[in-house]
């Protein structure tokens, strides 16, 4: 029965087209609320400025966003190299109870929430020290974005066709050339994406620093002193009384957006340009 | 494909190398590009999300006049403020209710407490046509949170208000699902004021709460939010959220007899009652003058006796002392009540114990 087929066929692909398009409007909806909020609070001003009381005008969040570049920027130190040191080790020697079980590790760190892995931060990097720190945010983050870059690492690695291996052992190749020149760099774009989707994971997490970055109304470049973050403002913003505040909260959420929106985008281009170039296309 | 293998590293390489530097050109850029500023000394004190907009404004104003001092207060929650104190990562901690003995048993030293600032929780409705000005005893606020009046047109809310023409509209009863110091201030006036609620529910930062329409927000923001969300609602919210946000917020019978608005002077006159104020006896509301707001309390720093560094000390000890006294004016530029001045000496008395 052939009409009978293709209605069938029919709702199914309308009920995937209502969904996807669901998704899409959902994401759409609240960029353009957030865009109509926030344009208002963008200014040069509030870009270049440190946050100031109420009832005095011309207050911005520079030093959130220099702090949220400085924090990100120390946890992507610590958590890229170890991750990508550990995927590689899971993507190229993956088998046996040893990998599986670092695997395992991996996942379940992934789905600890990130207040816990803030607590767990004050506890070894605050609280031992009585100060709070830029630094102790960063490790927080480290430690969330790590699983995501193993992963990633691993993936990547996992999907480099075997050929290429075999045939870099074939020409003599030995190990570390063939993991170093070949698999890593035909496994660069799907690494670099990852890098960056971790970058966008933490960017906007706001937990975690309550008990470590602890916030800064005033510039702060030393990492071991606490300091301002943007999402931490946004939400010192948000709960406060004054409609001044919240128009501020509104101008940094819509930074973050473009922001996440930017790593996102980055992400998504790197992947496609370099896998159109790199060598790991088949030809 | 060899082509291809030899260029795919090099270019990583550069990419990675000019990812560098131009990181690095950022932050050099904003560090050429900041004040000199960050050689000062830098106090920090963490607690209260009440207190953070008075603190940010009153210490702006203090390393204006002092450069060389900043404090960074951040507002993780009166708990988060005690726990931080009690573990010495902060100079000083806010805590809207102060500490009881059990916590002051965790702390590493002698504690002292001063007040400094005050706060008053006004009751915010939600009644589609009818404004602010709503009459309230104080036995119909503590019958409606023990859920025994639950419709708007109750008789003993009606009788209270003639002329205005109430809704057949049943009473969701909004509460704050965070503890909190504005529950604790409100908790402890329907103790005050109904004995059934004292015996039932109690006092405390967070409680049981015994009306069955009953909904929790977080935070003043989110219970204000809630009011303003829902048609039929009732809320305590604190003074500046309801003066900054234009909420209808009703008028409320005193222990005088005096109908009264939450407001800097009432809450104030409910303070100036009872200067004698210690962290163990610390209550005032439902105080008796004609003035006063009965659902009125004080705000707390918290700090060592004897601080570990005598060199912080020396700071925090004149910024304290300005705190309770020069800056409470400013507190009314942020809707906040400032310290009547019995109750200023009674601060500056309790820093004065402070040891540099």
């Amino acid at each position: 029965m052939p009409a009978r087929r293709r209605l069938t066929g029919g709702i199914w692909v309308g009920a995937s087209a209502v969904c996807a398009t669901g998704v899409a409007a959902v994401l759409l909806l609240i960029m353009a609320y957030i865009a109509e909020r926030g344009i208002g609070a963008l200014s040069l001003s509030y870009l270049i400025h440190v946050p100031r009381p109420i009832g005095i005008p011309g207050g911005g969040v520079a030093n959130g966003i220099v702090g949220s570049f400085i924090i990100v920027g120390i946890a992507a130190l610590m958590a890229f190299p170890i991750g990508i040191f550990v995927g590689l080790y899971l993507g190229v020697y993956g088998y046996g109870p040893r990998a599986e079980g670092l695997a395992f590790v991996a996942d379940v760190l992934a789905g600890v929430p990130s207040i816990a892995i803030g607590i767990y931060a004050y506890t070894v990097l605050v609280e031992p020290f009585r100060q709070f720190s830029a630094v102790s945010a960063s490790f927080a983050f480290a430690v969330l974005m790590l699983p995501l870059v193993i992963r990633a690492t691993e993936g990547a690695i996992k999907v480099v066709p075997r050929e290429l291996r075999e045939a870099a052992t074939a020409l003599g190749a030995p190990d570390h050339r063939v993991v170093g020149k070949i698999l890593l760099a035909a496994a660069r774009p799907g690494i670099v994406t990852g890098l960056l989707l971790a970058l966008a994971r933490v960017t906007g997490e706001t937990a975690p620093l309550l008990f470590t970055a602890f916030g800064s109304q005033f510039w702060e470049l030393d990492p071991t002193r606490p300091m301002a973050e943007l999402s931490l403002q946004i939400f010192n913003y948000a709960i406060s009384p004054y409609s001044e505040w919240h128009e501020q909260a509104w101008g940094g959420a819509l930074l973050l957006i473009f922001a996440v929106f930017f790593l996102s985008l980055l992400a998504r281009l790197s992947f496609l340009m370099q896998k159109g170039r790199g060598p790991g296309r088949a030809e | 494909m060899t082509e291809t293998l030899d260029r795919g590293p090099g270019t990583a390489r550069r990419r990675v190398l000019i990812a560098a530097l131009g990181c690095a050109g950022i932050i050099a850029a904003t560090a050429a590009g900041s004040p000199a500023a960050f050689a000062a000394t830098q106090i920090t004190g963490a607690g209260s999300t009440f207190d953070f907009p008075f603190f940010s404004k009153a210490f702006y104003e203090y390393s204006e006049k002092h450069p060389g001092i900043t404090v960074n207060y951040q507002s993780i929650g009166s708990g988060g403020g005690i726990e931080q104190i009690t573990k010495k990562t902060v100079d000083f901690g806010a805590t809207d209710v102060p500490m009881d003995a059990k916590e002051l048993a965790r702390a590493q030293g002698t504690i002292l407490q001063l007040p400094v600032t005050l706060g008053g929780a006004g009751i915010a409705y939600n009644l589609p046509g009818i404004d602010k000005g709503l009459h309230f005893t104080r036995a119909v606020v503590a019958d409606i949170y023990l859920g025994k009046i639950t419709k708007w047109n109750d008789p003993a809310i009606a009788k209270l208000n003639p002329g205005k023409k109430l809704p057949d509209m049943a009473i969701t009863v909004v509460h704050r699902s965070d503890g909190s110091g504005t529950t604790y201030i409100f908790t402890d006036f329907l103790s005050h004021v109904s004995p059934e609620w004292k015996s039932k529910v109690g006092t405390g930062k967070s409680v049981q709460w015994p009306a069955p329409s009953s909904v929790g927000g977080k935070g003043n923001e989110g219970v204000a939010g809630l009011v303003k969300q829902t048609p039929g609602a009732i809320g305590y919210v604190e003074l500046a959220y309801l003066l900054e946000n234009n909420m209808s917020y009703g008028v409320l019978q005193n222990k005088a007899g005096h109908w009264v608005y939450p407001s800097i002077t009432t809450v104030a006159a409910a303070a100036a009652t009872k200067p004698d104020i210690s962290s163990t006896n610390f209550s005032i509301v439902d105080s008796g003058c004609a003035q006063c707001y009965p659902v009125s309390g004080y705000s707390w720093v918290v700090l060592y006796k004897k601080p570990a560094d005598a060199q912080r000390a020396a700071i925090v000890k004149p910024l304290m002392s300005w705190l309770v006294t020069a800056a409470q004016p400013i507190a009314k530029t942020v809707d906040y009540v400032p310290l009547p001045k019995n109750v200023q000496e009674t601060a500056l008395h309790v820093i004065g114990e402070m040891e540099k």
